[in-house]
C-alpha cells in the first residue's frame, strides 16, 4: 500500500465488478418468467394479450434488480464519494 | 455524445447560477417536434372527413391504439387519463430515438425520468383520493397504524423504481455506444454501429417506455379501484 489514491480506486473497480455480477441471477429469473409465460401461450393461445402484458410487467419488476446493480456500479466508477472524500484528506 | 451530460451554457439569475446542459436542449428539440406535429394535426384536421383517408387516417390510428391500450388497462371508467400517457409515451418514445441521430438522450439523465415518475406518483394520489375518497388514505392504515411509515416508504419506493428503470437502460445503452466509438478504428465506425443503435435505442427505448407507461397505468389503476 504505497499509494493509499491507487488502492481505493482499485477497490473501487472490483466492487463495480461485483455489483455486476447480479446480472446473473436476474437473467436466470427473467429466463424463468419468459419460459413460463411461453408454456401457457403454448397451452392456451387465446389468452396470449393479457399473458404477454403481465408478462411484460413480471421481466420489468424482476429487471429493477439488474439496474440497480449497474447504478451502483456506475457510482462506483464515475462519481465515487469516497475517492473525493480521501483527496480532501490527503490534502 | 459521452458519457458525461455537457454544460452548454450558463445565466445567471438573482444570484444563483442555472445551467442549460445537454439533456434541456434536447428535451426543447423533442418539445418542438411534438408540438409541430400538434400543430399540423391541427390543421389537417380543420377539413374533417367521416371517412378518414391519408394523413387523419394514420393518425386516427395511432390515437386509437393507444386509446383501446388504455381502456384495456384501466377500464372504462378511469380511460379520461390516456391523453396524458400517450404524451408520455410519445414524449420517451422520441428521446430513445433521438440517440439514433447522434444526440445524447434526455432519459439517459435522472433528472427527466424522476419528473416523470414524480408526476405518475401525484396522479396516482390524485386518482386515489377522488375516486375512493377515504378509503384510499385508510390503505396507508392497513393493517394496523404502526404501519403507516412502511406503507408510505412502499408508496414513495414506487418513483425511484420507476425511473431507475428506464434511466439504467437508457444509459447502459449511452455507455455501450460511447465505448465502441471511442475504442475502434474510424473504417468500422460506418454500418455496423447501426445494429447496435437498432437494438440499444429503437428495440430497449420502446420497450421499456411501454413498461414505464404501463407500470404508471397499472399503479394509477391500485389506487383508483
Amino acid at each position: 500500500m504505497q499509494d493509499p489514491l491507487a488502492f481505493v480506486i482499485a477497490i473501487a473497480h472490483i466492487a463495480a465488478a461485483l455489483a455486476l455480477l447480479n446480472g446473473v441471477t436476474t437473467t436466470f429469473g427473467q429466463a424463468k418468467i419468459a419460459a413460463q409465460a411461453l408454456e401457457s401461450i403454448a397451452r392456451q393461445p387465446e389468452a396470449e394479450d393479457s399473458i404477454r402484458t403481465t408478462m411484460f410487467v413480471g421481466l420489468a419488476l424482476s429487471e429493477t434488480s439488474g439496474i440497480y446493480g449497474l447504478l451502483i456500479a456506475i457510482i462506483m466508477l464515475f462519481a465515487n464519494p469516497l475517492v473525493t472524500i480521501l483527496i480532501n484528506h490527503l490534502g | 455524445m459521452g458519457l458525461e451530460i455537457d454544460n452548454l451554457w450558463s445565466i445567471e439569475i438573482a444570484g444563483q447560477e442555472f445551467w442549460i446542459t445537454e439533456t434541456i436542449v434536447n428535451t426543447w428539440f423533442i418539445m418542438l417536434l411534438l408540438i409541430v406535429v400538434a400543430i399540423i394535426t391541427r390543421i389537417k384536421l380543420r377539413k374533417f372527413k367521416r371517412v378518414p383517408t391519408g394523413f387523419q387516417n394514420a393518425i386516427e390510428a395511432v390515437v386509437e391504439i393507444f386509446d383501446n391500450f388504455v381502456k384495456n388497462t384501466l377500464g372504462e371508467k378511469l380511460s379520461y387519463v390516456a391523453p396524458w400517457f400517450f404524451m408520455v409515451f410519445m414524449f420517451l418514445l422520441w428521446s430513445a430515438l433521438l440517440s439514433v441521430f447522434g444526440l445524447r438522450a434526455p432519459t439517459a439523465d435522472w433528472a427527466t425520468t424522476f419528473a416523470f415518475a414524480f408526476v405518475s406518483l401525484i396522479l396516482m394520489f390524485y386518482m386515489g383520493v377522488k375516486h375512493q375518497k377515504g378509503n384510499y388514505l385508510k390503505t396507508f392504515f392497513e393493517p394496523h397504524f404502526i404501519f403507516f411509515p412502511m406503507n408510505l416508504i412502499g408508496e414513495l419506493a414506487k418513483p425511484v423504481s420507476l425511473s431507475f428503470r428506464l434511466f439504467g437502460n437508457m444509459l447502459s445503452g449511452t455507455i455501450i455506444l460511447t465505448l465502441y466509438y471511442a475504442l475502434t478504428p474510424v473504417f468500422i465506425q460506418f454500418g455496423i454501429p447501426s445494429l447496435l443503435h437498432a437494438f440499444f435505442d429503437v428495440i430497449i427505448g420502446a420497450l421499456q417506455t411501454y413498461i414505464f407507461v404501463i407500470l404508471s397505468l397499472m399503479y394509477v389503476k391500485t389506487a383508483a379501484d
